[in-house]
């Protein structure tokens, strides 16, 4: 048995909140990363490109887990409210891989020459943005609410296996792609003290505009279910 | 659950002999591409280790989505599948014992095929038990992922589009694997055949385990 009716979720009420400290944080994190943050010796200012290519990259992966923990939460309890988590997280998962593959080509054109190559990370993840579209494809079509949840929830969970491969991609193939700077298992990230801490702002408010999106989009969702679960009962 | 999946594989292949054409049409598949290989590649790099497995795999790819899709399709006409699902017992057998059966028609279609490539493009294959090691466990990674999509698409708007959609970016690391297995096998390098064989196994274990446990729930 499903509910019929939308409970409001603590994060609905933080809404304007969330909002508000995504921008203010996003505007500290474009200072540091343009004028605070020192330009690399190696790369120039090219690099900076890193600012919004690895929090676009967690945040990708952040997305998919969401997706994975709300479709074992839709699956376990049937509350639609991890069905409207499950599809909002997936379409800005989408966006940021997206974004992900978009700012990893710009910073590729200059240090490595090509827009694109066939390296296995940058393969990976674009067999991870076109599973999230083949999700999104598959909730399209289908028309019953709670089929259509069951079958994405099903998907949501057995996708998430991509998201080790993209990681660590670099580790077990021959990869033009540098190995992991900050997400290194069992060591700490190989990265200048002051770049570091403009990327972890950077990573903080990219998840701030994450969640601000998220719970935007969730609350559309769950009007949206609303009507659907009014109109069959 | 052993004696349901094997009721369900054994029904599914028993069909496939009275009516076989998904097996005819992933046979013709099959065969057609190893003939159009070396024509079109010419035979001096369509005989080349990695040329050859890449195209195979890519070929056994698509005959055993065909064959699991004409499996379905049988299943939707006259609504037939409402039988299936009343079979007593839970519904995972159902998944097993399809992707057993697929497993099966898929691993006829690659015996021929392999064979076929071998002869006609004059292969000389160096590990022939590792080959045959990464041809079984090939057909078991692809089937629990192919058999799980067309589970998640049954009665879908665009079911023949949807599943390779879903299907084909779900399977690109045992295609790599089989591929890179398979060459590795044909030109004698064990070391990376095993290799290959063990992440085509972990695969393999992964997909079934969760085929078994989550896909049940959204057969309908």
């Amino acid at each position: 048995m499903i509910e019929t009716t939308a409970s409001p979720f603590p994060a609905i009420r933080l809404r304007p909140w969330l909002g508000i400290v995504a921008t203010a944080l996003a505007s500290i994190a474009t200072w540091m990363a343009l004028l605070w943050a020192p330009t690399d010796a190696a790369q120039g200012d090219v690099y900076r490109v890193i600012y919004v290519h690895v929090p676009t990259a967690w945040l990708a992966y952040l997305a998919f887990v969401v997706v994975f923990l709300a479709s074992i939460g839709w699956l376990w309890t049937r509350r639609p409210w991890f069905d409207a988590l499950a599809v909002s997280s997936a379409e800005i998962g989408v966006l940021f891989t997206g974004l992900f593959i978009v700012s990893g080509s710009i910073w590729a054109k200059p240090t490595w020459g090509v827009w694109w190559t066939w390296d296995p990370r940058l393969v990976t993840t674009a067999i991870m943005f076109l599973m999230y579209l083949g999700y999104l494809l598959l909730r399209s079509l289908s028309i019953d609410f709670e089929s259509r949840a069951t079958r994405a929830a099903v998907l949501g969970i057995i996708a998430v296996v991509d998201i080790p491969i993209v990681h660590l991609s670099v580790l077990w193939m021959n990869s033009l792609h540098q190995l992991p700077t900050v997400m290194r298992i069992g060591a700490a990230p190989s990265l200048d003290r002051t770049m570091g801490m403009t990327l972890g702002i950077s990573v903080i408010a990219f998840t701030f505009v994450y969640l601000a999106l998220l719970v935007e989009r969730m609350s559309i969702e769950r009007v949206r279910q609303q009507r659907v679960l009014e109109g069959r009962s | 659950m052993i004696d349901r999946t094997l009721l369900v594989a054994l029904r599914e292949v028993f069909a496939e002999r009275r009516h076989p054409d998904g097996l005819v049409a992933a046979l013709t598949f099959t065969g057609m591409v190893v003939l159009l290989e070396s024509l079109a590649l010419g035979p001096g790099r369509a005989r080349q280790p990695d040329v050859a497995s890449g195209i195979f795999w890519i070929a056994i790819l698509f005959s055993a989505t065909l064959v699991s899709q004409r499996s379905f399709d049988r299943d939707l006409e006259d609504d037939a599948i409402d039988a299936v699902l009343a079979l007593p017992g839970g519904r995972d057998a159902i998944y097993a014992g399809k992707v057993v059966a697929l497993g099966m028609i898929t691993g006829l279609v690659a015996v021929a095929a392999g064979v076929m490539a071998i002869l006609l493009l004059s292969l000389e294959i160096a590990l022939p038990l590792h080959l045959v090691l990464l041809l079984a466990l090939g057909i078991v990674a692809l089937a629990p992922v192919i058999v799980l999509v067309h589970v998640l698409a049954l009665r879908v708007r665009a079911r023949v589009a949807v599943v390779p959609i879903i299907a084909f970016p779900m399977l690109t690391p045992q295609l790599v694997a089989a591929t890179q297995g398979t060459a590795a096998a044909i030109s004698g390098d064990a070391t990376a055949a095993l290799g290959w064989a063990g992440l085509l196994a972990a695969f393999a274990l992964v997909y079934t385990v969760l085929g078994v446990t989550i896909v049940p729930a959204a057969i309908e």
